[in-house]
């Protein structure tokens, strides 16, 4: 990947944005690094991601989103705490706790599959939300940055899988040698 | 009464408060707005014209965003763009629309050549003795020449103006002639020792001289909002949409996000492909007119004219038909660019024209541009054009389609992600 920018937007327009940008603006894109969804972009790029972001805040226990229902963003928080439950034949199973810059429910950011499990705010929650068809239409206006999330959703995806796959192999030898 | 408890019925209170308060909030945004909408009506349509515009542009705008350079110059040098061809079009087009005096003189060069035609059609047979079926032909056609003839009568001003007109310029005699014998008569019968007038129609008109008809003040200055709302619009970022996203409670935050994007997409569709159909309908009109011997500033302000209605189901093809015949019967002089077609018949060839049009925008231009984007039953589409005319005149009947188009759209996909999202 090519890291030469035009030298307009070195020199001049990079200074003008800075002058320009509001302080929130400034501690989102400080955020956003701080994510390992985003640690690759530049601050230009940051600031394209931060254009089409949605803040929204959740109360106390207040479902963010619903097994079931049809995913359409990814959330990434910004503060505060969420839980992601499973419901199983009246139980609640909590996979994870999750805090202050990580991320959930970025399966959405791929297809429309109904999301697998429950995320519930533990305390009042500050998220940002990346709509699926904001990303897909900023593989129009600016490809690169939309294909550098795209492959390091590709990345975690696959860091998943591999976990999955090391869980499922504990498991099988597990029950191997208790079968023993 | 444990503090959980007391927390709990605290919050139960708030929550029923916070209710009524919306509803309360959200009957009065809904009565002061439809207040507002029918105080200020007459700036409702240029605003609606004016983000339409927007909208239509919107995937342009896009297409050719310069990532470095930014969005405030991006959007002032697409205006500055827009606004000198729009400039450029406004004053060639301005060429060819006529003037207070050419338009008393077509008005009459219009009804001479009506009625000249007309006594043609039901001419009487070299014997003197009208054939059954041309009395039949005038029994049934008689009254509506009457119409005819009333809307294109010239109010007493008028008639003074075009006689003022008349002697201070050039016009042609056979008109003046024709205008003086039946200025007074009101029988549209051109004097029998003018050579080259009109002859006796038996057309007459029943309907007294009145005064003349009372014309709607047409006021222009609410327009100016028009390109107003299509610049801010354009400057907008996606703001707009994450305010309204902003107001939405987090249940639905996601449902509103698909909603919106669907109804954009469906929308969106259907006026770019109405638009995209309208402009070949009136680039084939202009280009069959050209090469009927019409001049290409007419032929093109025409084909704009056409290319508008179009937009307007059913009705658009009767407008464009009525216009270009309008002008067939009054063009003079006109030299066909086909061998072989007679300048004479040039309102039959324009007939033919408007009717290869409308055939090639059924057959090729509608399921090609537009597919199956909205599908509306033909009554729908008959009750949306007269209850927008009767609601807001020629623009009601423009507007009336996409207003039927979105809220279908919009009742279709709330309902569907409603299921989907499980709240109904």
């Amino acid at each position: 990947m090519s890291t030469q920018k035009p030298i307009a937007d070195k020199l001049l327009w990079e200074t003008l944005e800075r002058w320009k940008r509001s302080s929130p603006e400034l501690d989102r894109i400080k955020f956003l690094k701080t994510v390992p969804f985003f640690n690759e972009l530049s601050d230009r790029q940051l600031k394209t991601v931060s254009g089409i972001l949605f803040e929204r805040k959740y109360e106390t226990d207040e479902l963010i989103f619903e097994e079931g229902q049809p995913g359409a963003a990814l959330f990434l928080i910004l503060d505060g705490r969420v839980a992601v439950e499973m419901h199983h034949e009246n139980r609640t199973t909590t996979l994870a706790i999750l805090d202050r810059g990580a991320f959930f429910g970025e399966m959405a950011l791929l297809d429309e599959a109904p999301r697998s499990a429950n995320a519930r705010s533990l305390e009042r929650t500050y998220a940002l939300a990346l709509y699926r068809n904001d990303l897909s239409q900023l593989i129009q206006r600016d490809p690169q940055t939309a294909c550098q999330i795209y492959r390091a959703l590709a990345r975690m995806v696959g860091d998943r899988l591999r976990s999955t796959n090391q869980l499922m192999r504990t498991a099988m030898s597990t029950d191997k040698v208790s079968v023993e | 009464m444990s503090p959980d408890q007391d927390f709990e019925e605290k919050q139960q209170g708030r929550k029923n408060r916070r209710r009524v308060f919306h509803l309360i909030f959200a009957i009065l945004v809904l009565i002061s707005g439809g207040f507002l909408i029918w105080k200020l009506s007459g700036l409702v349509a240029p605003i609606i014209v004016g983000g339409l515009l927007a909208f239509l542009f919107r995937p342009l705008k896009d297409r050719f965003k310069i990532r470095w350079l930014p969005h405030e110059l991006q959007v002032l040098c697409s205006f500055a763009a827009i606004g000198l061809v729009l400039l450029f079009a406004f004053d060639t087009v301005r060429k060819y629309i006529p003037d207070d005096k050419q338009q008393l003189e077509y008005k009459i060069r219009l009804k001479y050549k009506l009625n000249e035609e007309y006594q043609q059609l039901v001419m009487k047979s070299p014997e003197g003795k009208p054939s059954m079926l041309m009395t039949f032909v005038q029994r049934q056609t008689g009254p509506l020449m009457d119409k005819v003839n009333q809307l294109l009568e010239l109010d007493q001003k008028e008639r003074e103006q075009f006689l003022r007109y008349s002697t201070a310029y050039f016009v042609e005699n056979k008109i003046v002639r024709y205008f003086q014998a039946n200025q007074n008569t009101r029988n549209y019968s051109a004097p029998e020792e003018a050579p080259d007038a009109a002859p006796t129609t038996t057309a007459t008109v029943v309907a007294p001289i009145g005064p003349p008809a009372a014309r709607e003040g047409s006021s222009w200055e609410p327009w100016i909002l028009a390109p107003l709302s299509f610049i801010f619009l354009g400057f907008d970022n996606g703001q707009i949409r994450r305010y309204f996203i902003s107001l939405v409670p987090n249940r639905y935050f996601e449902l509103s996000l698909t909603l919106l994007d669907q109804l954009d997409n469906a929308i969106g569709k259907y006026l770019r492909g109405t638009l995209m159909e309208c402009t070949l309908v009136g680039v084939t009109l202009c280009f069959g007119l050209i090469l009927l011997g019409v001049p290409v500033g007419i032929a093109t302000v025409i084909g704009l004219i056409c290319g508008l209605v179009n937009a307007i189901p059913m009705l658009g093809t009767v407008i464009a038909l009525v216009v270009c015949l309008g002008y067939a019967l009054i063009a003079e002089n006109v030299e066909p660019l086909i061998p072989g077609l007679n300048p004479n018949n040039l309102p039959l060839y324009v007939v033919i024209l408007v009717g290869i049009t409308h055939v090639l925008d059924d057959v090729l231009f509608q399921p090609f541009v537009l597919g199956s984007a909205v599908n509306i039953h033909p009554l729908v589409v008959v009750v949306a054009i007269i209850g927008g005319s009767l609601i807001m005149g020629l623009w009601g009947m423009l507007f009336a389609i996409p207003t039927v188009v979105v809220v279908k759209t919009a009742v279709e996909t709330l309902f569907r992600e409603l299921k989907d999202y499980r709240i109904i």
